[in-house]
C-alpha cells in the first residue's frame, strides 16, 4: 500500500506545484553582457524578491539578436544597447512592460525618461550608460588641463606626439572624426569618407597605437598620455591613477545607453516586471555602478562611492548633457564607406 | 635521391611543434601573471585561480559542461557499444551503416548546430541543457565508437565461441567474456566523447538556453571585456583536464589482458 501512498503524494505535489506556476514560479532568466552585472546585487535581489535568478552572459548586440531570433531560448530580461532596440521592437522580438508605470520610474533621470529609441519607456527601462571619449593624464600634459575638444585628439600638441592610443575600432574611431568634422555620423557622400580618411591618416603617425585591449591597464601605468577611451574603463584607470581626466569634447561626445527588456515569450514576465523595477531603485542602480564603474541612469548620487562621486567620468556634469549625440546605425552603402576608410587606414 | 630521408623534414617537424605548441605553453605560463593585462608580465601569483574559484558564473559555467559532458560521454558510449556490437559480423550495407556512424567527423559542425536548432524549435524543445545533450550524444558518437570497434576487431572469437562451448548461454557469454575484453575499449571510448563533448563551442552555444552556459561558451563570451589572466587560467584547467582524460583513454586503450 505504500506505493499507492507514494503515488497519492506525488499527485498531490503536482498539483500544488501546478497552483504555483500558476502565479508563476520563482524564477528569472537573465540574459546579460558577460561580467556586466555584480553578482552580490543578484543576491540582494533574491533575498528581497525569493526569486531565483539564473544569469547567462552574450558578448555583443548581435549574440543577443541572433539568440532571440532563432527561438527557443527562453530568456525573462535582457539587456539591449540603444541602436538596436529600434529594430528589436519593429521585429517584435520585445513585448512591452509599460516602465514609465512602474512605481521605481520617479527616480529615472530626466535625460532617460523618453528616448528616441523607445518613446515614453513602453518596452524598456534604463541600465548604465557611457560616452566615448578622451582619457588623458594631466601629470603628462603641460599646464595640466587640456581643451574639451576632439580637436586635442585628431590634432595633438607635439608634446603628446606618440603618446596616444586610438580605440582599435573603426565605427568608433570614424564616428569621433566625422563629429569633428561635423559631417553626418553615417555619412553616404565620397567627399565627406575622404575628408574622414584624410584626418585619420594624418593623425596615424602621432598615434602611438590603435588598440581597444587592455585599455585600463595602459592608462593606469602611464605607457600613454592620452587614450580615445570609454567612461566606464576611464573611471577604472582612475581609481589606479588619480592625474587622470577626462574629456567629454564639446563637438559632441558618442553615447551608447543599455537598457533592460522583456523578449516575447518570456516564461517568467511578472519576475521580469519585479526585477526591473527593483533595478530603478536608486540604492541598487548605485550598487552597480559601485562595483562596475558604469554611470547608471537613476538620481542615485547619494548612494555612489565617494570615488566615483567625483569622478567626471562617472557622474557627468549635468552641463555637459546637450554634448551627447547617441549612435545610429548607419545604412549598408554608409557602412561599406566606413569599411573602406578604416581597410585603408589599417592597411 | 633517397625518399626515405626527405631534406628538412627534422625542421618542418619542429617548426610544426613550436607553431602548435608554444602558444599554448604561453598561455599556461601567463596564467600564473599577476597582472591584470593577459601580456604583460609582473609577477608569479595564484590569484587568477583563486578568482575563478569565487566566481559563480564560472562555477556555474563549469557544472554545466561537467554534467553535459557526462551524459554526453555515457549516452553516446552506450549507443556507440551497441552499434559496435551490431556490425561485428559482415552484412549488406555494413559499409553505409559505418559512413552514417562515422558521419559527425565529416559533417561541418556548424551546419549540423544550425541544422538541429531548426528542429528544435520546429518541434517546440526548449534550448538549454535538453536539447544540448542528445544533440553532444549525437556528435560523440563516433568519438566512442571508433576505440570501440578497433578493440572489438582484435578481440579473438574463438573466445566467445569457447565460452558458448562450455555451455554459457549468449547473455553469460556477453557478460562475462566480451564485455570485459571490451572495457578497455569502451572506457577509451567514454573518455574520448567526454572531452569531445567538453571542448565543444558551437553546438553548445547554438542551442544553450536560459542557465545551460557552459565554459567554452563563457569563454567566449567573456573575451570581448578583455582578455584578463582569468581567461588563461580557465582555459589551462580545461586543458589538464583534457589532456589528463585522453592520457587515461590512450592508455586504458594499450591494456592488453
Amino acid at each position: 500500500m505504500k506505493w499507492t501512498g507514494l503515488l497519492t503524494a506525488s499527485i498531490l505535489a503536482f498539483c500544488a506545484a501546478g497552483a504555483a506556476t500558476a502565479e508563476e514560479e520563482k524564477v528569472l532568466y537573465f540574459f546579460n553582457w558577460t561580467d556586466y552585472y555584480p553578482p552580490e546585487l543578484l543576491t540582494k535581489f533574491e533575498t528581497e524578491t525569493g526569486i531565483k535568478v539564473i544569469q547567462d552572459g552574450y558578448d555583443s548586440n548581435e549574440t543577443l539578436i541572433a539568440k532571440l531570433q532563432a527561438g527557443g531560448a527562453n530568456y525573462d530580461v535582457i539587456v539591449p544597447t540603444d541602436y538596436v532596440l529600434a529594430g528589436m521592437i519593429k521585429d517584435g522580438l520585445l513585448q512591452p512592460i509599460n516602465a514609465a508605470e512602474m512605481e521605481n520610474f520617479q527616480y529615472v533621470k530626466p535625460a532617460f525618461k523618453d528616448p528616441e529609441f523607445d518613446p515614453g519607456r513602453v518596452y524598456t527601462a534604463p541600465y548604465t550608460w557611457g560616452v566615448t571619449g578622451i582619457a588623458y593624464d594631466s601629470g603628462q600634459v603641460t599646464g595640466g588641463e587640456l581643451d574639451q575638444s576632439w580637436s586635442v585628439f585628431f590634432e595633438p600638441p607635439a608634446e603628446l606626439e606618440g603618446k596616444i592610443a586610438a580605440l582599435d575600432i573603426g565605427s568608433e574611431v570614424i564616428l569621433a572624426a566625422a563629429i569633428y568634422l561635423g559631417v553626418p555620423q553615417c555619412t553616404e557622400s565620397n567627399e565627406d569618407a575622404a575628408k574622414i580618411y584624410d584626418l585619420l591618416a594624418a593623425q596615424k603617425p602621432k598615434l602611438k597605437m590603435y588598440s581597444a585591449d587592455s585599455t585600463v591597464d595602459r592608462m593606469a601605468s602611464g605607457e600613454v598620455a592620452m587614450h580615445q577611451l570609454w567612461s566606464g574603463a576611464t573611471a577604472r584607470a582612475q581609481a589606479q591613477r588619480s592625474t587622470i581626466k577626462f574629456i567629454y569634447p564639446k563637438e559632441g561626445t558618442p553615447m551608447f545607453r543599455d537598457n533592460f527588456a522583456m523578449p516575447t515569450g518570456a516564461p517568467h514576465p511578472e519576475n521580469a516586471k519585479i526585477f526591473i523595477n527593483w533595478m530603478m531603485a536608486p540604492e541598487n542602480a548605485a550598487a552597480v555602478t559601485n562595483a562596475i564603474a558604469y554611470a547608471n541612469s537613476i538620481e542615485s548620487g547619494e548612494f555612489l562611492d565617494d570615488k566615483w562621486k567625483s569622478s567626471e567620468a562617472v557622474n557627468m556634469p549635468a552641463e555637459y548633457g546637450d554634448r551627447l549625440v547617441p549612435t545610429e546605425v548607419c545604412s549598408p552603402a554608409a557602412q561599406e564607406l566606413r569599411d573602406k576608410i578604416w581597410t585603408r587606414l589599417k592597411g | 635521391m633517397n625518399l626515405r630521408r626527405l631534406p628538412f623534414t627534422r625542421e618542418i617537424s619542429l617548426g610544426v611543434l613550436v607553431y602548435l605548441y608554444v602558444p599554448v605553453m604561453v598561455l599556461i605560463f601567463y596564467s600564473f601573471n599577476a597582472n591584470r593585462t593577459a601580456t604583460v608580465w609582473s609577477e608569479a601569483s595564484l590569484d587568477w585561480y583563486r578568482k575563478i574559484l569565487v566566481n559563480p558564473s564560472i562555477r556555474d559555467a563549469t557544472w554545466n559542461s561537467l554534467v553535459l559532458a557526462t551524459a554526453a560521454g555515457l549516452g553516446s558510449t552506450l549507443l556507440a557499444l551497441a552499434a559496435a556490437l551490431g556490425t561485428k559480423n559482415r552484412f549488406r550495407g555494413l559499409a553505409v551503416v559505418e559512413a552514417i556512424l562515422n558521419a559527425p567527423l565529416i559533417l561541418p559542425e556548424v551546419v549540423v548546430a544550425v541544422a538541429t536548432l531548426m528542429l528544435f524549435v520546429a518541434i517546440g524543445i526548449d534550448m538549454g541543457l535538453t536539447a544540448m545533450i542528445p544533440a553532444h550524444i549525437a556528435f560523440c558518437i563516433p568519438f566512442a565508437y571508433l576505440p570501440i570497434r578497433a578493440r572489438l576487431e582484435g578481440m579473438n572469437p574463438s573466445l566467445e565461441e569457447a565460452a558458448q562451448d562450455l555451455y554459457a548461454n549468449r547473455f553469460v557469454t556477453f557478460r562475462r567474456v566480451t564485455l570485459p575484453l571490451m572495457w578497455p575499449g569502451i572506457m577509451a571510448g567514454f573518455t574520448l566523447a567526454f572531452v569531445t563533448s567538453l571542448d565543444d563551442f558551437l553546438t553548445s552555444f547554438f542551442l544553450s538556453g536560459p542557465g545551460s552556459t557552459t565554459l567554452p561558451v563563457y569563454i567566449f563570451s567573456a573575451i570581448r571585456a578583455g582578455i584578463t589572466p582569468e581567461i588563461n587560467a580557465i582555459s589551462t584547467i580545461m586543458l589538464i583536464v583534457s589532456v589528463a582524460l585522453v592520457v587515461t583513454s590512450f592508455l586504458l586503450g594499450k591494456i592488453r589482458r
